[in-house]
C-alpha cells in the first residue's frame, strides 16, 4: 500500500502503546495546567477575591461550614437575610459546593496545611476545571477515541463559554457542576454500553452529587430519560438499557431526595415526571419482552402489544390527572420561560430582570465558542455516521442544549461541553484522515473520483450531507431489511446514518488523500484555526471574564490601569460605622455582597425566593418619600444603599435597573405603582423632562441628591444616560445622606428616626430650616346646626 | 472665667445630686424677663430651691450662661419666663429649644397673648394659639378683679395634680389642643370663658356667630387649654402655660371670690414636679426571656417553644430620690412581632414580687426574626418602650419525631419487601439442581 510519508517500522507495538499512553498523560497534565492557569487572570490582575454576587453567599456559607461544622451548617438559620423573615439556609441551598470546599479545607488542615478558606473558595473553580477536562476526555473517548478525547479536553479547558463561569474567584455552583455533569454523562454512557449496574450506580452517585450542587441537575434528570426514550423508540431496547436506566433512576432518585432543598420534588413536580414515566415505560417494555419470549401465539403478542400501549397511556393520563388534582406540582414559571421567551417579562419580571436570563445574542456564540461553533454541526453529523447509543445521546444533547442556549444566556454553559465534544470529534476525524499516511490506489481513484468524495473531510464541507442523501436513498431498500427491528425514529435516523454505512461498505482504498502537500494545506489550516482559538480564548478570558465586578477597572488614555474600589469602600464603611443589627435595604442584587462584606442584615438578596418582599423594596424605591417611609420603618430599615453610576459612567447602576423595580412592584401593587407613570411620552428620562412619578421616587431622589453640587453651578451631566440633570437637585426629608463613596458609585442613606415631637418629618424639616407654618384654627367638634 | 463658673456649676450640681428631687438632674436655667420681678416669684423659685434645684438666672438677651455648649446642654431643665420678649439672644430659638428637648432637657414655657418667637414654637407641639392680643376673658364668677383675671377651677382628674386643689388665678391666652396624643392637658379653661381681641365686650357678636357656624375658629369653652404638658418621644417633658402670672406670689396670695386661698402655689409646684421629671416617672429596668424550665436567654428559639417573658419596671420616688419597683400598671401588653404582631397578650404583674411583670406563651409556628415589643404609652407617664429581637428557627434536623404512627403503612411496606426479598433469595439459593439447569438455559 502506498504511503504519503514513511513511518518508522522497527518499533514494537508495546513501545508504541506505552509511548502513546505516556504522551496522553503528559497531554492531559498540560491541558489541566492550561485550564487552571488561564483562569488565574483574575487573581493576577486583581487579587484573590470572591467575585460577583452569588459567590459571596457561597463563600459566607462555606465559612460557616468550615468554622462550625457540618451539622451547624445543615441547621443554619440566617436571621440577617430577608429580614425579618429570615432564611432557612440549610434547607434552601444546594450544599454540594460548600461541602466540597469544606472537605478540601478539612483535608488540607488534617495534612497540616493551614490554607485559608477563602483561597480554597477562590481556587476551587480552576481546580475543578481540570477535572472537567479529564471528564470530557473520558466522555469523548467513549464516542470516538483518545485523540478526540484529548482535543475535547483541550477545548473545554480553555473555551471562554466555560471559563466565564469558572475563573478563579467565581465561586459558584457551576464551578463544580460542569464536571459533575460531564462525569454523570460519562458514567451513564459507560453503564449503557456495558449494561452494568455498577456504572449505573456510579452515574447515580454523581447524579446525587450534581443534585446537591446545582439546580441545573434537572437537565440531567431530563436528558437521560430522553435518551432512553429515544433509544426505545428507535427500537434499541436492550437489557443493557434496562439495567443502566433502572439502576441510575432508582438509586439516583432516592439519593437526590436526601437533599433537603429537593426533598419530595422528584415525585411531586412535573419537571421530574419524565424520568419517572420513562422508568415505568421501561418496566412495561421489559415485562412485555419477557412475556413475548415465553409466549408464541401471534394473537397473544398483539394483545400484549395493545396492553403495553394502553398501560403507557394510563400512566401518562395518571400523571396528567395527578397534576390536575394538584398532587403533582405543575410546571414552574422558570420552565415556561424556557419555551416562551416573552413569558417571564409578562408574568415573572423577577426572572426576566436578570441579565443572564435574556435570550442569547448571536455574537456571544462566537465570543464564547469561537471556531468550535462551526465545527459543532459537523461533529453532530459525524455522530450520525456512527450512531451507536452514545452518539444518539450526543445528538439529543446537542439539539436540546442548542435550543436552551438560544433562550437564555446563562444556559450557554450547558451547551459548551457538547460543543467541545462534537467539535473534537469532527476535528479529530479531519486529523485522522489527513494524518493517515496510506494513499488510495491511483487507478481506482480515476474511476470513482466523480461520484465519491473523501469521507473524512465532510465536517468542513457542508454540502456533503445532501450529496450523500441521494446515495442513501438508493441503499435505503437494502438497509431497511437489515434494520427491520428499527422503530419509527430509527428509520428516520437511518436516512442520514445510512450514508455512514454506505461509506463503510465501500472499499477503503478507493478514497483517500494523495501526496503530502494536500495534507499539509488542510493540517496547517486547522493548526492555524487552533492557534487562533487559543489566542481568542486568552484574550476573552483576560479581558471579558476575569473582572471580579466587585472591583472595577478602567483604562486611562495612556493605557494605565485604574482600579475603582467603591463597593468594598462602602461595604467597609457600613461594617465599621453602623450598629451590628442595622438593617440595610438595597436592591436584591447587592444583598449577598452586603451580607458577605458588610456583615449587616438585608431585606432582600440574590436568593430571590420571596417575590412579595422584593416587590416591597421595589415599591419603597419607586414611591415618594412619605409613602416609602412607613415601609422602611415597618421593616426596621436603618440604611438604604443604592448604586449610582452617573458620575463615572458605570452603567449597571440602580437607575438603569429602576424599571425592573417598578415592574416587580407593579406585579404586587398594580393600583399604586404603574410603569407608564415613570415615562415621559414613552421615554425614560432623568433630566428636567423626567416624569413626575420618576422625579418624586425615592430612587431618583437618592441618586441625584446633591449631584449638582459637584458641577459648581454648571449643568450637571449624567454620564450613563447622557442627559442633563436639573441644577436644582432633589431634597430629602425622611432620609439623610450617610455616606457616598469616592466615585459616587455607592451611596448610603440613613433613615431618620421618628421626630421627637411626633411631627411628620417633612414638617419637622421645614421647621428646622426656619420656614413659617400656616396658622391653624381649632377644629370644629360638633356639626354645624344649619347643615 | 466663664469656663470656671460653668465648671463650678457642674460641680455644684454633682454635689447636690444626692438630694435632688428630680430623676434627671437638678440644674435649672431660668430665663427671666427683666420686666418681671424675681421677688414676685419667690414662692415658686424658693420652692424649687427647697426641693434641691440649683437655679441660674439669666435675661433673654444675655449671651451667657449659654444653654448649650457644642451641642451639649448645660442644664437639665429650662424655665422660660419671658412671655412678651420679642427677641432673644442667639442661642434661644424655637429650633434650639426643640433641640434641647431631644437632648432630654425639660422646658417650662410661659406664653402670653403677645406674638413672640415662642408662639411659633407652640405650634410645633400641636398647640393652636389664638390670634395675637386675644386674652382669655370670663365674666364668671362675679368678682372685683378685671375680666381677664380669672379663677379657674382645677379638674382633679389629672394624675399630675394633687387632688382637691382649689381654683387657681389665671391671666393670659388660651390655646386649642391639636390631635397629637403626646399632649397632656393639665388645666382647662372654664366653660364660660372665651378669647377675644379686646377687653371690651364689643366682639361678643362675632363670637356668637362663630359658635353658630359650628365652632370653627371659636376660641371658647372648656376645650381650650390653659396649662398643657407635652411628653416627647425621648421622654423629655415640656409645659406651656398660657400666662406667667399664675406662677407669681401675687396670685398665690390673692383671695378667691369665695374668700378661700387660691391653689396657685400648690398647682405650680405640681406642674413643676411633673415637668422636671419628679413624678409619673417610670422605667423598664430589665427584660428577660427564656424557655420554660431554663433560666438564661437562648440565642434563638425554636417554633412552638414555650417562652417566659419578664419585665422589671420601677418608678421614681422623688422623696427618697430612688427608683422603686412599681406594680401599678394593670394594662401592660406584650407583643411578639414579625412585621405584624403574631401574639399579643397581657403582661400581668406577678403577685408577691413587686415590679415584676411576667407572661408565658407559646411561640408561633412560624420561623423568622421576631421582636418582643413592650409599648406602653399613657398620658403623663413616661413612655415604656422595649424591643428585643430574637430569631425563631425551625426545628433542627434531629428534633423532628423519628417514628410516626401515621407512617405505619410505609414501614409495613418496607419490612414486607425486605422479608420477601430475603425469603426469595433463600429459596432461590437453596433451590435444587433443577433450578440451576433452568437458569442456564434462560441465560443461553
Amino acid at each position: 500500500m502506498p504511503a504519503a510519508y514513511p513511518l518508522p517500522s522497527d518499533l514494537s507495538p508495546a513501545t508504541v502503546t506505552n509511548t502513546a499512553s505516556l504522551l496522553r498523560i503528559i497531554a492531559l497534565a498540560l491541558i489541566s495546567g492550561a485550564a487552571i492557569a488561564s483562569r488565574l487572570f483574575a487573581v493576577i490582575n486583581f487579587e484573590s477575591i470572591i467575585h460577583e454576587f452569588d459567590p459571596w453567599f457561597n463563600y459566607r456559607a462555606t465559612k460557616v461550614l468550615a468554622s462550625q461544622g457540618f451539622y451547624e451548617f445543615w441547621n443554619w438559620f440566617d436571621p440577617t437575610a430577608w429580614y425579618p423573615l429570615g432564611r432557612v439556609v440549610g434547607g434552601t441551598i444546594y450544599p454540594g459546593l460548600m461541602a466540597t470546599s469544606g472537605v478540601i479545607y478539612n483535608l488540607l488542615h488534617a495534612l497540616n496545611l493551614p490554607v485559608d478558606i477563602r483561597n480554597i473558595c477562590v481556587l476551587l473553580a480552576p481546580g475543578f476545571s481540570a477535572l472537567t477536562a479529564w471528564a470530557t476526555y473520558m466522555f469523548t473517548k467513549e464516542l470516538k477515541d483518545e485523540s478526540a478525547g484529548l482535543l475535547a479536553a483541550a477545548f473545554i479547558g480553555i473555551v471562554p463559554g466555560y471559563i466565564s463561569r469558572s475563573v478563579a474567584g467565581s465561586y459558584d455552583n457551576e464551578a463544580i457542576a460542569i464536571f459533575l455533569l460531564m462525569f454523570t454523562f460519562y458514567a451513564w454512557i459507560k453503564a449503557l454500553k456495558q449494561g452494568s449496574a455498577f456504572w449505573g450506580t456510579v452515574a447515580a452517585v454523581f447524579y446525587f452529587y450534581m443534585v446537591a450542587a446545582w439546580g441545573g441537575y434537572a437537565f440531567i434528570t431530563n436528558m437521560i430519560p430522553l435518551h432512553a426514550l429515544v433509544l426505545l423508540l428507535m427500537g434499541r431496547f436492550t437489557g443493557r438499557l434496562y439495567v443502566a436506566y433502572s439502576s441510575w433512576y432508582a438509586i439516583g432518585t432516592l439519593s437526590s431526595m436526601q437533599v433537603p432543598f429537593v426533598g419530595f420534588q422528584p415525585i411531586r413536580t412535573s419537571e421530574h415526571m419524565a424520568a419517572l414515566g420513562v422508568f415505568g415505560l421501561l418496566q412495561i417494555v421489559a415485562f412485555a419482552q419477557l412475556v413475548r419470549a415465553h409466549v408464541s401465539s401471534k394473537q397473544f403478542q398483539e394483545l400484549l402489544f395493545t396492553a403495553v400501549i394502553s398501560l403507557g397511556l394510563i400512566g401518562f393520563f395518571g400523571i396528567v390527572g395527578l397534576t390536575y388534582k394538584g398532587w403533582i406540582a405543575p410546571w414552574t414559571g422558570r420552565f415556561y420561560s424556557l419555551w416562551d421567551t416573552g413569558y417571564a417579562k409578562k408574568y415573572i419580571p423577577i426572572i426576566a430582570s436578570v441579565s443572564e436570563h435574556q435570550p442569547t445574542a448571536w455574537p456571544s456564540f462566537f465570543m464564547d465558542l469561537h471556531f468550535l461553533i462551526f465545527l459543532f454541526p459537523a461533529g453532530v453529523v459525524m455522530c450520525f455516521r456512527t450512531l451507536r447509543d452514545e452518539h444518539v445521546f450526543v445528538i439529543i444533547y446537542a439539539v436540546v442544549a442548542s435550543y436552551f442556549a438560544g433562550v437564555m444566556v446563562r444556559l450557554m454553559l450547558t451547551l459548551t461541553p457538547v460543543v467541545c465534544v462534537s467539535a473534537a470529534v469532527a476535528l479529530s476525524s479531519l486529523m485522522d484522515t489527513y494524518l493517515d499516511p496510506t494513499e488510495p490506489n491511483a487507478e481506482d481513484d480515476t474511476s470513482d473520483s466523480s461520484s465519491t468524495h473523501p469521507t473524512g473531510t465532510t465536517p468542513t464541507t457542508t454540502p456533503a450531507t445532501p450529496a450523500t442523501n441521494k446515495k442513501a436513498k438508493k441503499n435505503k431498500e437494502k438497509e431497511k431489511e437489515k434494520e427491520s427491528t428499527g422503530g419509527v425514529l430509527g428509520e428516520l435516523v437511518s436516512n442520514v446514518a445510512s450514508s455512514a454505512v454506505a461509506a463503510k461498505s465501500a472499499p477503503t482504498a478507493e478514497k483517500g488523500v494523495f501526496g503530502i502537500d494536500t495534507r499539509l494545506i488542510v493540517l496547517l489550516n486547522s493548526l492555524g484555526l487552533l492557534l487562533f482559538f487559543v489566542v481568542h480564548c486568552t484574550w476573552a478570558t483576560s479581558n471579558a471574564y476575569s473582572s471580579p465586578s466587585v472591583v472595577l477597572s478602567s483604562t486611562g488614555s495612556d493605557g494605565s490601569k485604574n482600579l475603582i474600589d467603591d463597593f468594598r469602600e462602602a461595604y467597609h464603611w457600613l461594617r465599621q460605622n453602623t450598629a451590628e443589627d442595622a438593617v440595610v435595604m438595597s436592591w436584591w442584587d447587592y444583598g449577598y455582597q452586603i451580607a458577605g462584606m458588610a456583615d449587616r442584615p438585608t431585606l432582600v438578596d440574590n436568593n430571590t425566593w420571596n417575590n412579595t418582599h422584593i416587590a416591597t423594596v421595589g415599591k419603597a424605591m419607586a414611591s415618594p418619600e412619605d409613602i416609602a417611609y412607613p415601609i422602611l420603618r415597618k421593616h426596621d430599615v436603618s440604611y438604604v444603599l443604592i448604586i449610582f453610576g452617573g458620575l463615572i459612567g458605570y452603567s449597571g447602576d440602580d437607575i438603569n435597573k429602576f424599571l425592573w423595580m417598578v415592574r416587580i412592584a407593579q406585579g404586587v401593587w398594580p393600583d399604586e405603582i404603574q410603569e407608564p407613570n415613570y415615562f415621559n411620552r414613552g421615554e425614560y428620562r432623568v433630566d428636567s423632562e423626567a416624569a413626575p412619578a420618576m422625579r418624586d421616587s425615592l430612587m431618583y431622589k437618592m441618586s441625584y441628591y446633591r449631584f449638582a453640587e459637584l458641577f459648581g453651578g454648571q449643568q450637571p451631566v449624567d454620564r450613563v444616560r447622557g442627559q442633563h440633570v436639573p441644577i436644582q437637585g432633589p431634597t430629602l426629608d425622611y432620609l439623610e445622606e450617610a455616606y457616598t463613596s469616592e466615585n459616587w458609585i455607592v451611596r448610603i442613606y440613613e433613615v431618620k428616626k421618628d421626630d421627637v415631637l411626633g411631627r411628620d418629618l417633612k414638617i419637622a424639616n421645614a421647621f428646622n430650616q426656619g420656614k413659617k407654618r400656616k396658622r391653624t384654627k381649632p377644629v370644629s367638634r360638633r356639626k354645624a346646626i344649619s347643615a | 472665667m466663664r469656663l470656671l463658673s460653668s465648671a463650678l456649676v457642674t460641680l455644684l450640681a454633682l454635689t447636690k445630686l444626692s438630694f435632688a428631687s428630680s430623676s434627671s438632674g437638678d440644674s435649672v436655667l431660668v430665663v427671666l424677663d427683666p420686666s418681671l420681678d424675681r421677688e414676685n416669684y419667690s414662692i415658686f423659685f424658693g420652692g424649687l430651691e427647697k426641693r434641691g434645684y440649683s437655679l441660674t438666672f439669666r435675661a433673654p438677651k444675655d449671651a451667657s450662661p449659654a444653654i448649650t455648649d457644642y451641642g451639649v446642654p448645660n442644664y437639665d431643665h429650662v424655665i422660660l419666663f419671658a412671655p412678651e420678649t420679642k427677641s432673644y439672644a442667639q442661642d434661644i430659638t424655637p429650633q434650639s429649644l426643640v433641640g434641647l428637648l431631644s437632648e432630654n432637657t425639660n422646658l417650662l414655657i410661659a406664653l402670653s397673648p403677645k406674638q413672640t418667637p415662642l408662639t411659633s414654637l407652640a405650634t410645633e407641639f400641636s398647640l393652636i394659639l389664638p390670634p395675637p392680643d386675644t386674652p382669655l376673658i370670663s365674666h364668671h364668677p362675679a368678682r372685683s378683679e378685671p375680666q381677664t383675671t380669672i379663677p379657674v377651677p382645677v379638674s382633679s382628674s389629672s394624675p399630675i395634680l394633687t387632688p382637691g386643689i382649689p381654683p387657681v388665678w389665671f391671666t393670659g391666652a388660651p390655646h386649642a389642643l391639636g390631635s397629637t396624643p403626646m399632649l397632656v392637658p393639665i388645666l382647662r379653661a372654664p366653660a364660660e370663658s372665651f378669647a377675644a381681641d379686646s377687653t371690651s365686650d364689643a366682639d361678643s357678636d362675632a363670637l356668637v356667630s362663630a359658635s353658630e357656624k359650628g365652632g370653627e375658629g371659636l376660641w371658647a369653652g372648656s376645650q381650650m387649654g390653659l396649662v398643657t404638658g407635652f411628653q416627647t418621644n425621648v421622654n423629655s417633658r415640656v409645659v406651656f402655660a398660657g400666662g406667667v402670672k399664675m406662677f407669681s406670689d401675687e396670685y398665690a396670695r390673692k383671695e378667691l371670690p369665695s374668700g378661700e386661698a387660691p391653689g396657685n402655689a400648690l398647682f405650680v409646684k405640681d406642674v413643676a414636679a411633673w415637668v422636671f421629671q419628679e413624678k409619673m416617672k417610670l422605667r423598664i429596668d430589665a427584660v428577660d426571656h427564656h424557655r420554660v424550665g431554663e433560666s438564661s436567654a437562648p440565642e434563638m428559639y425554636t417554633t412552638n417553644d414555650e417562652i417566659v417573658y419578664t419585665a422589671h419596671i420601677s418608678a421614681y420616688d422623688s422623696r427618697t430620690s430612688t427608683w422603686k419597683p412599681y406594680s401599678g400598671i394593670d394594662d401592660l401588653q406584650l407583643e411578639f412581632t414579625m412585621l405584624d404582631p403574631h401574639i399579643r397578650t397581657s403582661l400581668p404583674v406577678v403577685a408577691g414580687s413587686p415590679g415584676t411583670y411576667q407572661v408565658q406563651f407559646r411561640a408561633p409556628d412560624r420561623h423568622g426574626v421576631f421582636k418582643f415589643v413592650l409599648n406602653w404609652k399613657r398620658k403623663g407617664y413616661s413612655y415604656l418602650e422595649s424591643s428585643t429581637t430574637v430569631p425563631v428557627v425551625p426545628p433542627r434536623h434531629d428534633q423532628y419525631p423519628r417514628f410516626l404512627s401515621a407512617a405505619w403503612p410505609y414501614y409495613a411496606g418496607a419490612i414486607s419487601t425486605s422479608v420477601g426479598f430475603f425469603l426469595f433469595s433463600a429459596l432461590w439459593l437453596a433451590g435444587d439442581v433443577k433450578g440451576e439447569r433452568k437458569k442456564g438455559s434462560k441465560a443461553e
